[in-house]
C-alpha cells in the first residue's frame, strides 16, 4: 500500500474523535461521583495486536498502564473472542492497578477477525475489601483490599454473564452503582466498536490496518526526533514520601534518567523497598507514571500512544515499592505514583530546565467518610482535593488545578451535602502557603467536613507534611500539608495518614501543601508581589520576609523606594 | 431607565404591518436587514465600528430605510445580536466585579471545576477569574442542602462588605450562598439590603440568575452576568437613545442564546441569556426555513473566515444545551474539555464550533501531519491570494487552486485576487514538505477541513444519539455553501440547502425569531415519590413568572405558549436530559408520560436504558410570546438584481488524481425549478457555491437553493 499522508491525517482525526466520543459517553451515563464529576476514569483504542493507538483527554495516568493489562487479557483469551464480549479485569498482580479501577476491554471485529480494542477504565466507588472505598492505605495484604478480578468475561455476546454479576454484586459495598458504571463502561465501548467498524469499512481491512501502525510510529518519530536533541548522560533525583502510615520511615523515590541517542532508559534502582501499607505501585503503574513524566517534556502534540512507549525504558527492581511481590498491597498507589512524577521532573529538570516547573502538591488527597444516614441506609464519600502547579520557569504556578499529571475534577460542594450527611465548612485558598520565588508556586487549598451523622468511619490519605513540595533554581519549596481535627470545640494534629472513627458534629479540616517557587524569591518584580498582596494571595509580611518587597497591607500598593532599600541591603549582607 | 421606556412602549401598536428590523453585528461586518410592510426585505451590510458598535447600526438602518423609502416612525420593531456581552468577556472590558460569598468560600469562584482542557502541557495558565479574591468578600450566613437555615445571615457583615465594595470602586456585585438553591431566603435578603442602602452597586443574586444546584456553576454565571451588567445597560441605553435621535422609538429586542428574542428590560437585568447572542439568529432563521421548505430536522453549518460553527433543529426547535463553556480562542471539537473558559449555565443553542474557517492556515508538522487551523489569517491579512501580507496557505487558497473560486476577484469583484499566491504558499507549505503535487496538496488541506467541520457536526449529531443521514443541511456563511457538499457526504447527508441571503442569514433570522424567556427551579426529588400537586405548584409559579415577563413585552395571554419541561436523570448521575411536559396540570399520569419520554431519549441519546429509579432535578419553562409578521421564508420577495453574478467556465478540480474539468459557472439568478447536475459552480456576491459531480441543484420560488446527492 502507498502511505498517503492527507489519508494518514483524517485517519488520526477520526481516531481521536472515535475515542473521545467513548470517554464522553461514559461520562453522561455513568452513576457515581468519581466517574462523572470527578471523572476519574478514561478511554483509549487499541490496535490488533493490542497496542494502544488513541487515548481521549482523560486520566493520562492510567494509559501507560494499558500494556500490562493487555497482555494479560490476551494470555487468557485469544480465540475464544465474540463480538459483543468484555473482558474485566482488575487485579494488580495480572495487569491491573490497583482495585478500585476496572479495566474493561471490548473487542473489536471486522469480517470475522479482531481488529482493535476498545479499553474503558473507571474508578469505582467500592470493590468490597475492609474499608468503605476499597482505597485503604493501611492494609498489608492484597486481599484485605477488596474483590480481585482476574481477566474474565463480564459480557459474552450482548449479555452480561450473570454469575459474575451476583459475585460483584455480593461483594462491593454499593452493588447498584458499581454494576451501574460497568454498564456505562460496556456502553461507551459500542460506540468505540461501532465507530471503528465504519472506519474499517470506508477504508478497508489492510488500509485501515497500516495506518494505525503508522500512528505509532509517527508517534515513536516524533518523540526519537526531540530526545536526539537532549543532553547525553544520566541525571538523579530522589523525592520522598512521607511514610507508609504504619511506620514512621521515609520512603524515598530515586530515579535515574539516561538519555542516550534518541530513546531514555529510567532506572529505579535505590528507592524503597516494598512497604506494609498499601501505597506500593505496581510496575505497571511505575511505568505508566514514567511515560506520561516523560510525555509531559516532549514538545508539541504528540499522540500519547505505544510509540512514544518504546523510546522509554523502565526499571525498578522487583520486591521495591515501585515492583511489589504479591501479596503486597497497592490500593493508594496513586500516591507513589505522583512521587515518581515529582521525581521524574526533578531528573528531567536537569535535561529541559527551560520547560519544567517545581513541584506541584504532589498528588490528590483522598478523604473517605463512611456510615449510615438517619434512615439506616450507608453512604460512601469518595472526595479527591487538587491541588497547585510550581513556578515555571517563566510564569507563576497555578493554584486550584489537577495535579499535572492527572485531570481530576471536584465535586461539588452542594452534590455532596445533598447527597450525603456531611457539611463541607471550608473550600478556599490558604494564604501565604506557596513556595516563594521569582515565579511563585499556586496557593495551597483548605477543605474541611462536618460529619452529620452518628458517626462515620474515615479514611484520610494524605502526604508531604514532612517533605515538602521542593522548588527549583533557587525557588522556596512550598508550605506543608496539616490535618486536623475538631471535637467538641478541641483541635488536635493529625498525620497525614488516617483510619479512625468521627463523631457527629466532628470537623476535619485538610490543608494541602502550598506548591514550590521557581527562581529567587528576591528576583521576583516588586510589582508581582504586591499584585499578590492587593489580592489577599499573600501577606505584606510574607512579601517582605521572602521577597524583601515592603508593600502596604491595606491598600496593597508597593512601597519602591523601602523595598529598593531593603533589597539593597540584603544584596551588601549576601556579598560581606 | 432603560427598562422602564421599553415596557411602556406597547407592541400591540406597531402588530398591523409596520416594518421591522434586524441587525447582526460581526466581527468584521454590521448586517442590517428591513422588512417592509409589503414583505419585500432591504439589506445592507457596514464595516462594523467596535469601539461603538451602535453606530454602524444607525447607519445601517438609515441606509435601508433610504432603500425602502420608508420613514424612521414605519419601524415597529428592531431585533438585534449583540457581540457587546461576549466581547466584553474576551476583552476583559466588563465591570470591576465583586461577590458575596458564603463565609469559607470565597474562592469557589477561582477554585472552579480543577480541570485542564489539555494534557501534558506544564505550561499551561489558567484563566484569570472575572471577580478577584480582592473583591470576593465572606459573610456569615449558611444554609443547608435541605433548605433549613443552619445560621442567620448577618446583615452587618452584608453592609460592612458593601462599604468595603464600594470603597474599592466596585460597581456589580454578585451575590452567590452556598445552597441558595434549595432557599434564596438570605440571597433575597442581601440582595434588598444591598438595594435600599448601596443604590450605587449594580447586583445580580444567583437564585434570580440561575437557581440550580452546583455552587460553581452557579457562581460563575452569577459573576459573567454582574461583569457584563452595566456595559450593556450602557450600551442598549445608548443604542436606544441613537436610534431615537433618528426617530425610531420601536422596542429593541436583543436575541438571546436560546435563540429567542427578549426585550431590552430584561437584556438590562439578565444579559448572561444573551452572551452567545451572534450566532443564534442563524439558528432561529434556519428553523423557519426549515418550516418553509418541509425539512424538520436541520444540520445548521455556518462556516466563517476563521470558525465553523455546527447547531441542529429538530422536529423545528433548535437543540439547546443548558450549559456552556465560553472561551478565548476557539472551542475544541471534543466536548468535555472542561477549563478552559467561563461556564454560563443558561439555556443556549447547543453549538459546537472548530477553528475551521476560509482564513485556516494549513500546516505540516515535524512527523509530517498535516493540520488545519486554530490558527487563521482572518480577513486581515487574509489568505494568501489576498497579498496583504500572508504567504502561508489557507483553506481559501486550496479553494482558489482547486478552481472554485473566482480567480479575478471575490465578494462581487470588489476584493481582488492572486490565484499565483494561492499556488504557490500550497506548494510551499504543504505540496512540498508532504511530496505531494500542488493539487493534491490542495485536496488535501481542503480535505482535512471538512473532517475537522464535520467532527463539530458529529459533536451535535452522533455525540446525542442523532443520525445524521436523517438530516438536511443548511449552509451558510461566507464559506459554508463552498464546502457544504463535501461536508454532507462525509457525514452521509443527502440534502443540502443554500439559503437565498446566504450571506446576512444571521440578520435575516432575528426576524423570524419569537420573544422567549426561561426560568427554572430545583427540585431535587425521585420521580416515582414527587407530589404531583406540589411540582403544580412549583410550574404555577413558573408560568407566572413567564406571563410577567411576556406581558410586560406587550404579549397578552392570547399570544403567549408555554412550555413546561423537566430535567431528569437516573439517581446518582450528575448530567441530564431536559424533557417536555405537556399543556395540561401535572398529575400522576404526567409524571409517568415523563418517565416514558426520559427513558426514550436516554435510549436514542445513549443507547440503553435501564428499570433504575429517575430523579426529577429542574423544571423548565419556555414561555414565548408569538406575532404574526415574523419573518417566513416562503412568502420572501428577494430583488432578482442581488441574485446577478458572472457567468462562463473554468477548469477546477473535483476528485484527486484526476484532472480537472471543465465546469460551468453560473449566477444564482440562473437556476430555476429545473434540476442542474453538477459540476457547477455558482457564483454569487457574498459565497460560492460548489456543485460537485453526482450531486444536483435546483432552486425554490423564494431563491434558495436545494442540493440533492446522489447515494
Amino acid at each position: 500500500m502507498n502511505f498517503d499522508p492527507i489519508t494518514f491525517a483524517v485517519i488520526k482525526n477520526a481516531m481521536d474523535a472515535i475515542v473521545d466520543e467513548v470517554a464522553y459517553t461514559v461520562l453522561r451515563t455513568a452513576r457515581s461521583e468519581i466517574v462523572k464529576d470527578v471523572m476519574d476514569y478514561s478511554a483509549a483504542i487499541c490496535d490488533r495486536h493490542g497496542q494502544m493507538v488513541a487515548q481521549a483527554k482523560t486520566i493520562a495516568l492510567h494509559l501507560g498502564a494499558i500494556p500490562e493489562a493487555m497482555a494479560a487479557v490476551r494470555s487468557r483469551f485469544s480465540a475464544d473472542l465474540q463480538p459483543g464480549d468484555a473482558v474485566i479485569l482488575n487485579d494488580p498482580y495480572e495487569g491491573g492497578m490497583h482495585l478500585p479501577d476496572i479495566f474493561m476491554f471490548v473487542p473489536f471485529f471486522h469480517g470475522g477477525s479482531l481488529e482493535g480494542w476498545c479499553v474503558v477504565i473507571c474508578h469505582h466507588t467500592d470493590v468490597g475489601g475492609r474499608v468503605p472505598g476499597s482505597n485503604a492505605s493501611d492494609s498489608t495484604e492484597i486481599y484485605q483490599e477488596g474483590l480481585r478480578i482476574p481477566p474474565v468475561k463480564l459480557y459474552e455476546a450482548g449479555a452480561m454473564n450473570p454469575t459474575l454479576e451476583r459475585l460483584v454484586a455480593i461483594n462491593v459495598r454499593v452493588p447498584e452503582r458499581v454494576l451501574g458504571d460497568l454498564r456505562a463502561q460496556y456502553a461507551a465501548a459500542q460506540v468505540g466498536v461501532r465507530e471503528l467498524g465504519r472506519l474499517f469499512e470506508r477504508y478497508g481491512v489492510q488500509t485501515a490496518r497500516s495506518y494505525l501502525t503508522e500512528l505509532l510510529d509517527y508517534a515513536e518519530r516524533l518523540t526519537r526526533e526531540e530526545i536526539q536533541r537532549w543532553p547525553k548522560g544520566s541525571f538523579t533525583f530522589t523525592d520522598t514520601i512521607d511514610d507508609d502510615g504504619l511506620a514512621p520511615e521515609p520512603i524515598p523515590i530515586k530515579a535515574t534518567v539516561t538519555v542516550h541517542d534518541d530513546r531514555v532508559s529510567v532506572d529505579y534502582s535505590g528507592s524503597a523497598p516494598q512497604v506494609r501499607a498499601a501505597i506500593n505501585s505496581t510496575l505497571s503503574y511505575t511505568k505508566s507514571c514514567t511515560y506520561l513524566s516523560v510525555r509531559c517534556a516532549l514538545k508539541g502534540d504528540i499522540p500519547n500512544n505505544a510509540g512514544v512507549f518504546r523510546c522509554i525504558e523502565v526499571h525498578a527492581p522487583e520486591g521495591s515499592v515501585l515492583n511489589p511481590r504479591m501479596p503486597g498491597a497497592v490500593a493508594a498507589r496513586a500516591l507513589t505514583g505522583y512521587r515518581v512524577f515529582d521525581a521524574m521532573l526533578g531528573c528531567l529538570a536537569q535535561i529541559v530546565p527551560d520547560r519544567i516547573p517545581a513541584a506541584g502538591e504532589g498528588g490528590n488527597t483522598v478523604v473517605c467518610l463512611s456510615g449510615r444516614r438517619g434512615d439506616g441506609s450507608p453512604f460512601i464519600i469518595v472526595d479527591m482535593i487538587c491541588g497547585a502547579w510550581g513556578g515555571r520557569p517563566d510564569a507563576d504556578g497555578i493554584e486550584a488545578v489537577t495535579n499535572a499529571s492527572q485531570n481530576l475534577s471536584n465535586t461539588p460542594v452542594e452534590t455532596l451535602e445533598a447527597q450525603h450527611p456531611v457539611r463541607i465548612e471550608a473550600y478556599e485558598f490558604v494564604p501565604d502557603s506557596c513556595g516563594a520565588g521569582k515565579w511563585r508556586g499556586g496557593l495551597a487549598l483548605r477543605r474541611s467536613y462536618r460529619v452529620l451523622s452518628d458517626e462515620a468511619f474515615m479514611q484520610l490519605r494524605a502526604d508531604r507534611m514532612k517533605f515538602a513540595p521542593y522548588g527549583l533554581a533557587g525557588g522556596a519549596p512550598g508550605r506543608p500539608a496539616v490535618n486536623t481535627l475538631i471535637s467538641s470545640d478541641a483541635e488536635s494534629a493529625l498525620p497525614s495518614k488516617v483510619t479512625r472513627w468521627l463523631a457527629r458534629e466532628d470537623v476535619i479540616v485538610h490543608v494541602q501543601p502550598g506548591a514550590g517557587g521557581f527562581g529567587n524569591p528576591l528576583e521576583r518584580e516588586p510589582e508581582r508581589v504586591a499584585a499578590d498582596v492587593w489580592n489577599g494571595k499573600i501577606t505584606a509580611a510574607y512579601a517582605r520576609e521572602h521577597h524583601a518587597v515592603v508593600v502596604d497591607a491595606a491598600s496593597g500598593l508597593l512601597d519602591a523606594a523601602a523595598t529598593r532599600e531593603l533589597r539593597a541591603r540584603l544584596r551588601v549582607g549576601a556579598t560581606v | 431607565m432603560a427598562a422602564r421606556i421599553a415596557s411602556q412602549t406597547s407592541q400591540t401598536s406597531h402588530t398591523a404591518r409596520a416594518a421591522r428590523i434586524g441587525c447582526d453585528i460581526g466581527g468584521t461586518f454590521t448586517d442590517v436587514i428591513l422588512q417592509h410592510p409589503d414583505g419585500r426585505l432591504f439589506v445592507n451590510k457596514t464595516s462594523t465600528t467596535p469601539r461603538e458598535p451602535g453606530r454602524a447600526v444607525v447607519s445601517g438602518i438609515r441606509a435601508v430605510l433610504a432603500q425602502a423609502g420608508l420613514a424612521a416612525e414605519a419601524v415597529g420593531e428592531l431585533v438585534h445580536g449583540t457581540t457587546v456581552a461576549s466581547n466584553a468577556i474576551l476583552q476583559k472590558t466588563g465591570a470591576r466585579t465583586g461577590v458575596l460569598a458564603t463565609r469559607g468560600f470565597r474562592d469557589v469562584l477561582e477554585i472552579g471545576r480543577i480541570r485542564t482542557p489539555t494534557m501534558f502541557d506544564l505550561a499551561w495558565h489558567k484563566p484569570e477569574p472575572l471577580a478577584p479574591r480582592r473583591y470576593r468578600l465572606e459573610v456569615n450566613e449558611r444554609i443547608a442542602a435541605d433548605g433549613s437555615v443552619v445560621r442567620p445571615l448577618d446583615a452587618d457583615e452584608v453592609r460592612a462588605a458593601a462599604r468595603r465594595l464600594e470603597a474599592e470602586g466596585v460597581e456589580a456585585v454578585a451575590i452567590s450562598f452556598i445552597n441558595s438553591y434549595a432557599n434564596p431566603a438570605h440571597e433575597i435578603a442581601a440582595r434588598r439590603l444591598l438595594e435600599a442602602e448601596f443604590p450605587g452597586l449594580l447586583v445580580t443574586a444567583s437564585c434570580d440568575v440561575l437557581p440550580e444546584m452546583k455552587e460553581y456553576e452557579r457562581t460563575s454565571t452569577t459573576v459573567v452576568n454582574a461583569y457584563i451588567l452595566p456595559v450593556m445597560r450602557r450600551y442598549l441605553a445608548r443604542l436606544q437613545r441613537d436610534l431615537a435621535a433618528i426617530g425610531i422609538r420601536a422596542p429593541i429586542h436583543v436575541m438571546a442564546s436560546n435563540g429567542g428574542m427578549i426585550g431590552i428590560a430584561a437584556a438590562s437585568e439578565r444579559p448572561v441569556f444573551a452572551v452567545a447572542s451572534g450566532p443564534a439568529g442563524g439558528v432561529t432563521g434556519a428553523a423557519r426555513l426549515g418550516a418553509s421548505t418541509q425539512a424538520q430536522d436541520l444540520i445548521v453549518f455556518d462556516m466563517g473566515g476563521t470558525t465553523a460553527k455546527a447547531s441542529i433543529i429538530e422536529g423545528g426547535t433548535p437543540a439547546l444545551t443548558n450549559e456552556y463553556e465560553f472561551r478565548d480562542g476557539i472551542s475544541v471539537p471534543s466536548r468535555f474539555l472542561k477549563g478552559g473558559g467561563y461556564v454560563l449555565k443558561v439555556p443556549a443553542i447547543d453549538i459546537a464550533e472548530v477553528g475551521a474557517g476560509g482564513g485556516s492556515i494549513a500546516t505540516v508538522d515535524a512527523g509530517g501531519l498535516l493540520g488545519v487551523g486554530p490558527e487563521s489569517a482572518g480577513a486581515d491579512p487574509g489568505p494568501a491570494c489576498y497579498r496583504l501580507g500572508n504567504d502561508r496557505p489557507t483553506v481559501t487558497d486550496a479553494n482558489m487552486v482547486l478552481g472554485y473560486l473566482n480567480p479575478a476577484a471575490l465578494a462581487g469583484g470588489t476584493l481582488p485576487v492572486d490565484p499565483a499566491a494561492a499556488h504557490a504558499a500550497v506548494a510551499r507549505y504543504v505540496g512540498t514538505p508532504l511530496g505531494l503535487s500542488t493539487l493534491d496538496a490542495a485536496h488535501g488541506i481542503r480535505h482535512i477541513a471538512n473532517v475537522n467541520m464535520a467532527r463539530a457536526i458529529r459533536a451535535v449529531t452522533v455525540e446525542r444519539g442523532r443520525d445524521p443521514r436523517d438530516m438536511t443541511l443548511v449552509a451558510f456563511g461566507g464559506s459554508g455553501p463552498t464546502h457544504a457538499v463535501d461536508v454532507a457526504r462525509l457525514l452521509g447527508t443527502r440534502r443540502v440547502i443554500v439559503p437565498v441571503m446566504a450571506g446576512v442569514f444571521s440578520a435575516a433570522g432575528m426576524l423570524a425569531a419569537d420573544a422567549e424567556h426561561d426560568f427554572l427551579r430545583a427540585v431535587t426529588s425521585r420521580l416515582e415519590a414527587s407530589d404531583p400537586a406540589q411540582l403544580e405548584t412549583l410550574a404555577g409559579v413558573l408560568r407566572q413568572q413567564g406571563g410577567e415577563a411576556l406581558a410586560a413585552e406587550g404579549y397578552d395571554a392570547g399570544a403567549v405558549s408555554m412550555v413546561l419541561k423537566a430535567d431528569l436523570r437516573f439517581v446518582g448521575q450528575s448530567s441530564e436530559l431536559t424533557i417536555a411536559m405537556g399543556d395540561a396540570a401535572i398529575d400522576h399520569a404526567a409524571l409517568d408520560l415523563l418517565r416514558t419520554g426520559f427513558l426514550q431519549a436516554y435510549r436514542e441519546t445513549f443507547g440503553y436504558a435501564a428499570e433504575e429509579p429517575v430523579e426529577l432535578v429542574n423544571l423548565r419553562l419556555s414561555a414565548r410570546g408569538h406575532r404574526d409578521d415574523r419573518l417566513a421564508f416562503d412568502g420572501l420577495q428577494v430583488d432578482r438584481a442581488a441574485l446577478a453574478g458572472t457567468r462562463g467556465e473554468r477548469l477546477a478540480s473535483f476528485e484527486r488524481g484526476a484532472p480537472p474539468v471543465a465546469t460551468p459557472v453560473l449566477a444564482r439568478a440562473d437556476l430555476d425549478a429545473t434540476e442542474r447536475a453538477g459540476p457547477c459552480i455558482i457564483e454569487s456576491y457574498d459565497t460560492t457555491i460548489v456543485v460537485p459531480p453526482a450531486a444536483r441543484v435546483r432552486a425554490d420560488a423564494v431563491g434558495n437553493l436545494l442540493l440533492d446527492l446522489d447515494a
